[in-house]
């Protein structure tokens, strides 16, 4: 099994990030998806293998282990299945070519699947697939030559991850005007980045929700403020009576879902939803690592996270406590058709085409890990 | 004929026989074969057409493709299916690249070509039945429509693991749906036909609604049997999730603008009798029972039965010709479609299409 062929100071940190993520002391999407690389790093740099699939079923066993550990948190998933298509994708430039195979994996399914055969530049699976036997003997040299090249892909998401806020950032002047509102909600980073870039340029307002029952929002407003933008901070119930003066709503997410809808934190469906009546364009601001290929939508309760009911009914309210149940979700599903636009690091895309980004940064068998 | 017998068959070269190749009822024998889709039966047939053709040059050889297909669209009263599966084989046949060294070679290979696809087409219903699954709950009531073979399946794969229930319409005037209720109830889900007139009323107890497909259009809208717009909008308005299953053998290269864009639909269809003569003067309707005696009419038949049977009034096979047999789903009517090639939005089908077509 890959666990034995995994070199034991490995084992060690992937048995700490897994009880970390456990315990929730790693908590925030970006965070846990630096971790996530960074054991991942280390798992491939020690790891012994003599055929790419041996490699490819090591970091898929050390993904489950984590995706296990928190299934919540979607961008360890997602890191995983990144590194997996980069594994992939090096292992197939490597192996095309010295050979020439490109035996005809050419049939009408193929046809279907990736289109017209003069573009296909995909055959590489198909070619995998039917080459195996034919290469086993020479995955030795390959596996060696291809842990540099792999280390470099690897830092290639590293840097992707650790730039998230500037790319994002990037075009914050284009996407807002001077003297708008604008209307947040909740601590996201990646808001806060964005809003922060644009102020040197435009001078607008920030309306920030208080984003009960965390209260996450005050931090948020306390941030803005300190850059020197203008914020009111309102309470949560008044979201849908400003609307009206609101030209823009610009959220967070905590995963963005296939269908392009996304998870985020409890409260952006009610400002998604009011602003769908008033007809204010929704702005999503998040890293491409929150991509998820995630369909599963309609078990609704079982795919949110769940925090501390303490926070919206304490202990000391007493004999209250036994007779109420208190659910406090973290996360609400905002629908597709609530947004308007995601601005990724990688450019801004509509819901409508969130899944052919998923098609090009994931490969499919790695939907499920 | 099982479909694997047909692919066991030896590729002869048959010397010039004396009758050209009926394909059409080359068409209709592999269509005899309970499983296989219209689309595949076309794209079987077209191989055998290219198996029997003398044509002697890729030209030639194209154009009878192409005068069959057309042969077999004249001879059928909904070409949709016929024409999905045509285009797509003779796509692939134009542009497939090939190493053989004669004519003979390449038809031979391209017989085979066809034969694996539909081989392999056979096991695309079970790969869409487990992507159903995931969004199938547990103790969920599940509303479909007519008889749909995809959706059997992925009903039965659903059985086996969780609890279902299903609402079926009745899809007349074909009857189809009291098929699925009958096969559904031999193996122990609980079923139960509904009239089409009644779903809207039974949308609200409905968890989701899975309907089956003649083909997916370019725009990412459906065609399926009538009434399955009716549905939609339903689910639409009842705010309940309507998904579409299709093999990647439907996706079609159409772009309906309206319901009387489809090639289905014809000068006489919903055309008004032009002579003022009653009907029912002149042809005997099928017997006339009080309404009051059936108080369920559905759920007392036993075996499927054709309409002029029922103890009812009924439309007159004049009338009823007047009625088209599909129509077309609009795309933002419908959630997802399930595919083989995966689980699409109905956005995303255009992009395998202009990926085969248009490139």
């Amino acid at each position: 099994m890959a666990a034995e062929s995994m070199h034991p100071e490995s084992q060690r940190h992937v048995d700490n990030l897994v009880s970390r993520l456990r315990r929730r002391q790693l908590v925030g999407s970006r965070q846990t998806a630096l971790e996530t690389v960074l054991v991942l790093r280390q798992v491939i740099s020690k790891a012994r293998f003599s055929h790419i699939d041996e490699l490819i079923g090591m970091v898929k066993g050390v993904g489950r282990r984590l995706v296990n550990a928190q299934p919540k948190e979607h961008t360890v998933g997602n890191t995983v299945r990144k590194v997996l298509h980069h594994i992939r994708e090096e292992y197939n430039a490597v192996a095309k070519g010295p050979d020439n195979t490109a035996k005809t994996a050419f049939s009408i399914a193929n046809f279907v699947l990736l289109g017209q055969p003069k573009k296909q530049t995909g055959t590489s699976r198909s070619s995998l697939a039917g080459s195996t036997p034919h290469e086993a003997k020479e995955s030795d040299g390959f596996a060696q030559g291809l842990r540099p090249v792999l280390m470099e892909a690897i830092q290639d998401v590293l840097d992707e991850l650790e730039t998230v806020y500037d790319n994002v950032s990037k075009n914050a002047k284009d996407h807002l005007h001077s003297d708008e509102i604008i209307l947040t909600i909740g601590m996201s980073k990646t808001v806060e980045a964005f809003l922060k870039s644009a102020t040197h340029q435009r001078q607008f307002t920030a309306i920030v929700a208080e984003t009960g029952p965390s209260y996450c929002g005050h931090e948020m407003a306390r941030s803005l403020s300190s850059a020197g933008i203008s914020t009111f901070l309102v309470p949560d119930s008044s979201i849908y009576a400003i609307m009206s003066r609101v030209n823009k709503v610009i959220l967070g997410a905590h995963a963005i879902l296939a269908n392009g809808g996304m998870y985020a934190i409890t409260g952006s469906l009610l400002a998604a939803t009011a602003a769908h009546t008033h007809s204010t364009p929704v702005v999503v601001c998040a890293g491409q690592f929150k991509l998820t290929p995630l369909w599963n939508l309609y078990h609704e309760h079982g795919a949110l996270d769940f925090a501390d009911p303490r926070s919206v009914l304490g202990f000391e309210e007493g004999n209250l406590v036994d007779k109420v149940d208190v659910v406090n979700p973290n996360y609400d599903y905002v629908g597709p058709e609530l947004v308007d636009v995601y601005i990724t690091n990688d450019g801004d895309h509509p819901p409508s085409s969130v899944y052919r980004l998923i098609k090009e940064t994931y490969d499919d068998e790695d939907h499920e890990l | 004929m099982t479909l694997s017998a047909i692919a066991q068959e030896p590729i002869v070269e048959e010397p010039s026989s004396s009758d050209p190749f009926d394909i059409y009822s080359a068409y209709r024998r592999i269509l005899s074969n309970e499983n296989v889709a219209v689309p595949l039966a076309a794209i079987l047939a077209l191989s055998e057409l290219v198996e029997k053709s003398r044509a002697g040059t890729m030209f030639e050889l194209v154009e009878d493709l192409n005068k069959g297909a057309e042969a077999l669209r004249q001879r059928s009263s909904n070409p949709i299916g016929i024409n999905a599966g045509s285009e797509l084989f003779i796509a692939f046949v134009t542009l497939f690249p090939h190493e053989s060294e004669s004519f003979v070679d390449l038809k031979t290979e391209l017989v085979k070509q066809g034969r694996r696809y539909a081989q392999e087409a056979l096991t695309y219903r079970d790969k869409i039945a487990a992507l159903t699954l995931g969004f199938i709950k547990d103790d969920s009531v599940i509303l479909t429509h007519s008889y749909s073979r995809v959706v059997m399946q992925a009903l039965l794969l659903a059985h086996q693991r969780k609890r279902i229930s299903v609402y079926v319409t009745e899809a007349r005037p074909g009857g189809l749906g009291i098929r699925t209720c009958d096969a559904l109830t031999a193996v122990g889900i609980p079923c139960t036909v509904v009239l089409d007139s009644a779903v809207a009323y039974v949308m609200d107890k409905v968890d989701i609604v899975l309907v089956g497909s003649e083909a997916v259009v370019e725009s990412g809208g459906l065609i399926n049997a009538m009434g399955s717009n009716q549905m939609a909008i339903i689910a639409k308005a009842a705010n309940k999730p309507f998904y579409a299953v299709a093999e990647s053998y439907k996706f079609h290269r159409l772009f309906p603008l309206s319901q009387y864009d489809l090639p289905t639909h014809t000068a006489d269809i919903l055309a008004f009798p032009r002579s003022s003569k009653r009907p029912a003067a002149s042809v005997p309707r099928p017997s006339v029972a009080l309404m009051k005696s059936i108080p369920t009419p559905a759920l007392s038949r036993t075996s499927s039965t054709f309409m002029s049977e029922l103890p009812g009034s009924t439309m007159t096979p004049e009338q009823r010709k007047r009625n088209p047999e599909v129509d077309y789903t609009r795309p933002d009517l419908i959630s997802l479609v399930f595919s083989d090639v995966g689980i699409l939005t109905p956005e995303g089908v255009s992009q395998y299409l202009v990926g085969m077509f248009a490139g």
